[in-house]
């Protein structure tokens, strides 16, 4: 007989979720930031919100803020670290595959998740070009 | 890791020792096929009318009128080939066992709406149907149905009644007879039963047609080799809840922790909510929501404290869309997507409502404190 697996997710994105990186906590004006990007609905279950502070193209730091189930979460926290000290360009190419496999895998209805964090932050990447 | 507090016992209940004990013995006993008319074939067959006879005891039917099933899916989805074509009626939060093969299988399929807290009104039943389908308690909420007063109304117009009393049996008092219902589902795995096993009751006289053809097992209603073990487990798990009194032990032991733990949360837990009714409720479910914070992350927040629950979230179950109860009774996808349900067993104690009491609150807040979603203060 197989070992039962001890958890639902991979073991990355179990700690993701239970300890998530860059995550803003609380009132989201007291977080200096240059832009932010927000996709998603809490009618369909999930919302991610992407928060930036750039300098000279680059991403110096990032938090971000989820509405969302354990995938969401983990997605959101794992992106942040993927994309801190990027630049915008660099960041952009940080897609939802990307951010899957860092994850070691997410199932298959909850790809969406990686969509929707590379999408929140392609979002806060083009609010902030806009104003440039 | 601390000690494990299992509240989904809606999902299912843990194998009661005395059923585990029966079916040990049964597989010890090297019965036969339960149709052979050699010695160990009328054992099996023997054990399997007692059985019979059990169940037809804690409901208040005759044993003729019990057939055993693969559990509550087959008896429900037996009940919609019985009325194949026909016109039917069912309460808009039915499981999706009553909802899916009623809808497959039926002329048409009309949905009886709920108020709030989950009930019908008798009076909006239709009455130009054939059969009409209400479950006697929500497995999601735990609201009881009036399903005695439906079935007298129905009756009257010569309409057929079936209840789904999957999570009612055991929990609360179940009699056909005062129910009046011509037909009943239940399942042995809700009372401390095994998987895989259930009951539909077919009052004497009332229409059938068996949903598994090809065999004359359970006098022609449904075929297949009898599942010897499962019924065994079942009739154990009946003849527990009966000689248990199993009722009162919810009534006195499980309604007031379930009281305990709905107070403790809207005390302890902002923006927390009851979706529950706080009257004509089942004593062991208790279903709460919590603004700006989604169900699948509490559940597997608390799973990590070893805490077992369940969420109406869609993204549990891999589901598009969040639970058709809580959409029925709020029409709020955000209450629905933030819900989660609690529910408790005979062997759940005040420790276990302590436990929960102690982790959610700082987990919940955790999660609205990283939510999209702003929490607007409400003044009432």
């Amino acid at each position: 007989m197989t070992e039962p697996a001890p958890w639902v997710y991979s073991d990355t994105v179990k700690e993701h979720f239970l300890n998530p990186r860059n995550f803003l906590m609380g009132d989201e004006s007291k977080y200096p930031h240059d832009a932010e990007g927000v996709v998603g609905n809490p009618v369909c279950g999930d919302q991610m919100k992407m928060f930036i502070q750039v300098q000279n193209d680059q991403i110096v730091d990032v938090k971000w803020k989820t509405y969302g189930c354990a995938s969401a979460i983990a997605s959101t926290s794992a992106l942040s670290e993927l994309v801190k000290g990027k630049t915008l360009d660099d960041a952009l190419q940080v897609g939802p595959q990307e951010i899957t496999d860092y994850l070691g895998g997410l199932p298959q209805h909850k790809f969406h998740c990686s969509v929707l964090g590379h999408e929140a932050l392609a979002a806060a990447i083009e609010n902030y070009r806009k104003k440039e | 890791m601390s000690r494990r507090v299992y509240l989904d016992y809606a999902a299912t209940a843990p194998l009661l020792p005395e059923v585990q004990a029966a079916m040990v013995s049964a597989m010890k006993a090297g019965y036969g096929n339960a149709s052979a008319l050699h010695s160990t074939g009328h054992a099996a067959r023997c054990a399997i009318e007692d059985a019979r006879a059990a169940v037809a005891q804690l409901i208040n039917a005759n044993p003729e009128e019990i057939i055993f099933t693969s559990g509550g899916s087959e008896a429900n989805n037996t009940v919609a080939e019985i009325f194949r074509g026909k016109k039917v009626a069912v309460s808009a939060i039915e499981h999706p066992s009553v909802l899916g093969s009623m809808r497959a299988r039926t002329e048409e399929c009309k949905i009886i709406p709920v108020n709030q807290e989950g009930r019908v009104d008798s009076a909006n039943v239709p009455t130009d149907v054939d059969l009409v389908s209400v479950m006697l308690a929500s497995n999601e909420l735990g609201t009881l149905e009036p399903v005695a007063e439906i079935t007298e109304r129905c009756h009257k117009n010569d309409i057929f009644v079936h209840t789904d009393a999957t999570q009612a049996i055991g929990k609360i008092k179940v009699d056909v007879k005062s129910l009046g219902v011509d037909y009943l589902t239940l399942s042995a795995h809700k009372i401390g039963g095994p998987i895989g096993v259930g009951v539909l009751y077919v009052r004497k006289g009332a229409p059938y047609k068996p949903l598994i053809i090809g065999g004359h097992q359970e006098g022609k209603r449904r075929a297949g080799t009898s599942n010897v073990l499962g019924i065994v487990g079942l009739g154990a798990a009946a003849t527990w809840c009966w000689d248990n009194w199993s009722c009162k032990l919810f009534a006195e032991k499980v309604r007031p922790l379930c009281d305990d733990l709905r107070t403790r949360i809207l005390e302890t837990v902002p923006h927390s909510s009851c979706n529950s009714p706080m009257e004509g409720c089942l004593p062991n479910i208790l279903n709460m929501s919590f603004r700006a914070a989604e169900g699948e992350s509490i559940q597997l927040y608390l799973d990590a404290e070893n805490i077992m629950v369940s969420t109406g979230s869609a993204c549990a179950a891999g589901d598009i869309k969040p639970s058709h109860v809580l959409m029925a009774t709020t029409g709020d996808a955000e209450v629905a997507h933030s819900s989660i349900r609690f529910s408790l067993g005979i062997e759940t104690t005040q420790e276990d409502i302590d436990r929960v009491i102690q982790v959610l609150p700082g987990l919940v807040q955790r999660l609205q404190g990283i939510s999209t979603i702003k929490i607007k203060e409400e003044h009432d």
